[in-house]
């Protein structure tokens, strides 16, 4: 049955999923806008922050060392992908992009297997956001609490460098118009390389600061990856606001249905997903051009 | 696409699916490895005709294949239902009407975003299965004690049990399914798929419904999926749960990539390689969990460096050893001795028109109007031309040519007006119907089907005139088509590409695919044929034989020409319309035009009145 | 030494031969203007000079250094601009900030200051995204952007096409100051009367052929050339 303290819960729930979902999402988004190349090795980036964070964590016991290192590693991962890899890519048709993030993915998650085994690793959250909080009317675990504001300071920072930074400056003009920007003088490769490096540092700190609510696995990666899809799709392909506004409805969709039936989260998802498809194809905040 | 010696890959494929179970075993294959690499064959020939020849990159077949298994087992567990064959066809078609109606939704969007569409139905099947359904399937437990086949025929009873015995039912459904399979891709059906690969955009605009023959793979795709899921379920005597996981869709994409794709046998291939690698790497090198890994990088490095897998990598091979690079046409455009061909008589197919005979003007454009925002690109044209006549549209910077010609091709809607062709209204209608109808373009850039020959170019173009916007005709071979050959060939002459009918459209030099460009059109036998720019960039000498050549092709046919070359212009057409800043200035003859003073001065933007007499 | 010497250059578009044998060259604080049809090679000639288009073979010398076949942005950084015939300016960037941008790998730049002082119109708008302008505002936001740079050459592709003839004038003014001020310019154009008021050297293409080269002045006692290769 439905309770009150229930429902809010999962609100707060969805809260949570949404915003992470968002600051993931992010990440996706302007990598394809800029770049037009969906990575589809975002989930295993996601994963990959997690586990670094987790090694960094075993050697030094602190978790904000452990999620600067996961976001750095993942960043790195990132530039060095695209500089070797994705950056031949560009002049390749679609399916051979999404092919080879694909494969990159599937190599990223064996090699994680392979060095950690399949079984759950435990990232305990930092001692600050231990035990529940008491909001009055119910009870919260503190740490997922913690995870909003982590997150939303996390978009906040997206939002500062995309809006009000020259880089972020670049990096909007390079979304529209790539080639413009290169005859301005700037080397839009190396744009490319640097927005690869900021969507997959998202989803490796998203990772990381998730880590402490779920345990690690090598798969986590992949549910992820296909939320993320829908949040795109819902919320319109490069666009920033559109992430967050998809994620946070993908967040609460997900959370509110789990509350009656668990298992018919995704079918909701789906079907919110295929309802913007059909009433507004480029997404709730898209723009046209991008196919 | 495929060798044309007939029945030859069949032959091969029962010669090879025969000595197999002799063969196999000295290789070190278990025969339950090999009907798992069967199965996935199977599953992954409903892919290839997807991915591989309609180029539509799905992460989604798990969903299809995991329904027709669970349908299939459910009904002989759980249903009582005795008859496994029937329990598969059944199940085939549950996987088959999902696919349609999946497909309805996923089809919306292409590319990137189909894409992301497919995964995400991945993984709703997959949680939809594990939870509320599981009733139904067992969830995490899938469902045991799925029969093997047997059949009762009367005087004696054939009961295939597993191992090499049920190798036979396995192959015996492998065969089956190449053989359809090879009769879908060599149909009309199949040559419409490969053009939608390769440029949807024309394939629509020659007069294909793409939306429905995209629709038709998916299905196939689903169809194969469901068999081959039911099977599954018949060799581990046991419906896993993880046929919905999207690894599951994620194996067979790489298998798939790593065989080859649109080869048809890659996912058989890639399947060997997966099953085998898995069992080598794990056993004999005992690398343990790390198969997968190896199988990953060996899968990103194909991708990077050899586009189309091990079977294209042995095609390359055998094209290097045989010399057959040698035919690369020479820069410079080949001379031409013989003058262009006397034109044959008018097409030998007359488009049906709804009513009698019509002589009024073949297209009648009133007030035709396009407003994009504020900005208004054409105003209040009314434009009007004669069968059989020869026109040219003309226009300084800014007057709305282009914007212009897309209203008549209908590719654009204009915001206000009327398009009447040969009497008929097509206001708004798209371009595919308009084709169909009769009204045709030929493009300014080349849209052509770049991995195809110019043979099979024009036979897309001529199947859609010849079949109309949609016809399922998959079992229907080429030949059958009544007239292909001859409209093919009649377009080959027309255009003078008949020396070079079968070479590859990226072999031929831009004079040839320039013709080519021309001939797409002309194969619809189009009444009234619209031609955007046809002397882009073209040397003075092509110029001249391109001139010659739409002398040739004007008989028996309308033409609108919109070019910026006067004087290669003036020399073909019979009247001239000039337009400016969107709106009609004036139309006459070549002659009356170049006398025309106020065509001077939009050219010459006023400057003629400074220069001195 | 000529500020921009081209060989023949040729260029494709595809398998489209566009340019063919081009030959041309620009002196410091010269205004050349390019003639010629639609689809005659104008466009795609600026291109080449800019690096958007790579010529297929032919030299391209600035500044003495070879440029052909180098990425734009490498040739921006050399002190060349080019100011696209569709604008392209950010739209969803604003005036401000279109300007700037241009600016950031710019050794010299011209301030904001001298920017709003050419062109008072944009300063007015300096806040309003791109695609908030008329038409001729993003012209000029494009003129704007060129400058920024302190380039030692703009090119300019058909910068007065689908104008109102009022602002036209104003550009053509804008235009003027700056070549009295020295800047070297390249002019495609086919407003007749705006490029005789501009240029002092002019060469005609046609068919991807340059055809005819001479002074500005000259070409006024020619009308056969003008109607021949730009008229009907």
């Amino acid at each position: 049955m439905i309770s009150w303290p229930n429902l809010v819960s999962q609100l707060f729930n969805g809260l949570a999923l949404g915003a992470l979902l968002a600051l993931i999402s992010s990440g996706l988004t302007i990598i394809y806008g800029t770049l037009g190349v969906l990575n589809l090795a975002h989930g295993a980036m996601f994963m990959i922050g997690g586990y670094a964070g987790f090694v960094t964590y075993q050697y030094t016991e602190s978790f904000i060392l452990a999620v600067i290192a996961g976001s750095l590693f993942v960043m790195l991962l990132g530039v060095v992908m695209e500089r070797v890899i994705i950056r031949h890519f560009y002049h390749r048709p679609h399916e051979d992009q999404l092919l080879v993030t694909f494969g990159l993915g599937i190599c990223f998650v064996e090699l994680v297997r392979l060095l950690f085994s399949s079984q759950s690793q435990i990232v305990p959250p930092p001692a600050l956001f231990q035990g529940i909080t008491n909001l009055g009317f119910m009870f919260y675990p503190t740490y997922r609490l913690a995870v909003v504001g982590i997150v939303a300071v996390a978009l906040g920072a997206l939002f500062i460098i995309l809006y009000r930074t020259r880089l972020g400056m670049i990096v909007r003009a390079g979304i529209e118009d790539s080639v413009m920007v290169d005859s301005l003088g700037i080397n839009v490769y190396r744009v490319f390389m640097v927005v690869f490096g900021i969507g997959a540092m998202a989803a490796g700190f998203a990772g990381i600061v998730n880590a402490p609510v779920v345990s690690l696995t090598p798969g986590i990666g992949d549910d992820i990856l296909v939320q993320t899809f829908v949040v795109v799709v819902i919320g319109g392909v490069g666009s920033f606001p559109g992430a967050i506004l998809g994620g946070l409805i993908a967040g609460e969709i997900i959370s509110v249905t789990s509350m009656f039936n668990p298992g018919y989260a995704y079918v909701m998802l789906f079907a919110a997903m295929t309802l913007v498809l059909v009433v507004r194809p480029h997404g709730l905040l898209g723009v046209q051009g991008r196919e | 696409m495929l060798k044309q010696r007939p029945f030859l890959i069949e032959t091969l494929t029962a010669i090879g699916l025969i000595v197999a179970p002799f063969v196999l075993p000295h290789l070190g294959f278990a025969p339950n490895t090999v009907n798992r690499i069967l199965v996935w064959g199977l599953f992954g020939l409903g892919f290839d005709i997807l991915f591989g020849f309609t180029g539509l990159l799905s992460f989604g077949q798990s969903a299809f294949y995991g329904t027709g298994g669970f349908v299939a087992a459910y009904l002989l567990t759980r249903a009582g239902f005795s008859n496994v064959l029937g329990a598969l066809i059944i199940g085939m078609i549950a996987a088959a009407a999902t696919g349609y109606l999946i497909g309805l939704i996923a089809l919306r969007r292409t590319g990137i975003y189909f894409a992301m569409i497919t995964v995400a139905i991945a993984e709703v099947f997959f949680f939809v299965e594990f939870n509320p359904l599981s009733d139904f399937t067992g969830g995490e437990n899938g469902l045991p004690g799925v029969p093997t086949p047997s059949f009762n025929l009367g005087f004696t009873s054939i009961h295939f049990t597993n191992g090499w015995s049920l190798y036979q039912f396995i192959a015996l459904c492998y065969f089956i399914g190449v053989i359809i399979a090879l009769r879908i891709v060599r149909s009309p059906v199949g040559a419409i798929f490969s053009a939608i690969r390769d440029n949807p955009l024309r394939a629509t605009a020659v007069g294909h419904n793409i939306h429905g023959y995209k629709l038709t793979a998916f299905v196939i795709a689903a169809a194969y999926a469901g068999f081959a899921g039911g099977l599954l379920g018949v060799l581990q005597a046991f419906m896993p749960p993880d046929a919905f996981t999207f690894d599951t869709s994620g194996q067979l994409v790489m298998q798939t990539a790593i065989g080859g794709r649109g080869t048809l046998f890659g996912p058989l291939v890639g399947a060997t390689v997966w099953l085998f690698l898995q069992d080598f790497l794990q056993s004999a090198l005992g690398l343990g969990a790390a198969w997968k890994l190896v199988l990953g990088v060996v899968f990103v490095l194909l991708v990077c460096f050899l586009r189309g897998g091990i079977i294209g990598g042995f095609v390359d091979l055998y094209h290097l050893v045989s010399g057959k690079r040698a035919g690369k046409a020479a820069e410079t455009e080949e001379t031409e001795v013989e003058t262009p061909q006397q034109a044959p008589p008018a097409p030998l197919q007359a488009k049906e028109v709804a009513h009698p005979v019509y002589s009024g003007p073949i297209l009648k454009a009133t007030g035709l109007t396009k407003r994009y925002g504020g900005l208004v690109a054409n105003s209040d044209i009314d434009f009007s031309v004669d069968q059989g006549e020869l026109r040219g549209i003309i226009g300084p910077n800014g007057a709305g040519k282009s914007t212009f010609f897309k209203m008549l091709t209908c590719e654009v809607p204009p915001t206000s007006g009327q398009i009447m062709f040969e009497g008929r209204d097509i206001t708004g209608l798209r371009v595919t119907d308009v084709c169909q109808l009769g009204l045709t373009k030929s493009y300014q850039v080349n849209q052509l089907f770049t991995g195809l020959t110019v043979r099979q170019n024009l036979t897309i173009a001529a199947l859609a005139e010849l079949r109309g916007k949609f016809r399922l005709d998959l079992f229907r071979s080429l030949s059958g088509v009544k007239g292909l050959t001859e409209q093919v060939e009649h377009t080959l002459a027309l255009v003078n590409l008949t020396r070079r009918a079968d070479t590859p459209v990226s072999e031929l030099a831009y004079g040839e695919k320039r013709r080519l460009e021309i001939g797409l059109a002309l194969a619809t036998s189009p009444r009234l044929l619209l031609l955007d720019e046809p002397l882009a960039g073209m040397s003075p000498r092509e110029r001249v034989e391109t001139v010659k050549l739409l002398k040739s092709i004007a008989r028996g046919r309308t033409m609108i020409i919109i070019d910026h070359d006067m004087d290669s212009l003036f020399e073909l057409v019979e009247r001239v319309t000039v337009l400016q800043e969107g709106r009609v200035l004036v139309s006459g003859t070549p002659e009356e035009i170049k006398n025309n003073a106020a065509v001077q001065e939009a050219y010459l933007g006023g400057v003629h009145g400074e220069i001195a007499a | 030494m000529s500020l921009i010497e081209v060989n023949g250059l040729n260029s494709y578009y595809g398998d489209s031969h566009i340019l063919f044998d081009v030959a041309m060259h620009v002196e410091q604080h010269e205004v050349v203007a390019l003639l010629g049809r639609n689809g005659a090679g104008k466009s795609t000639t600026l291109k080449s000079l800019m690096g958007v288009v790579t010529p297929r073979s032919g030299s391209v010398k600035f500044d003495g250094i070879d440029i052909a076949g180098r990425r734009s942005h490498k040739i921006a950084q050399a002190g060349m601009q080019l100011v696209h015939e569709e604008r392209r300016i950010f739209g969803s960037l604003s005036v401000e900030e279109n300007i700037l941008l241009a600016g950031i790998t710019a050794p010299k730049r011209w301030p904001l200051g001298r920017i709003y002082e050419m062109f008072p119109r944009l300063k007015e708008r300096r806040n309003n995204r791109g695609t908030e302008l008329s038409g001729g505002e993003q012209q000029m936001l494009a003129i704007a952007r060129a400058l920024v740079r302190d380039p030692k050459i703009v090119l300019l592709d058909e910068p007065f096409e689908g104008l109102a003839p009022v602002i036209v004038h104003d550009l053509v003014k804008a235009c003027r100051e700056l070549a009295a001020a020295g800047q070297t310019i390249v002019l495609v154009e086919q407003n007749l009367a705006a490029t005789l008021a501009l240029a002092t050297r002019i060469y005609i293409i046609n068919n991807g052929h340059i055809v005819h080269e001479g002074p500005a002045q000259e070409l006024k006692a020619q009308p056969e050339l003008l109607q021949r290769y730009l008229g009907v």
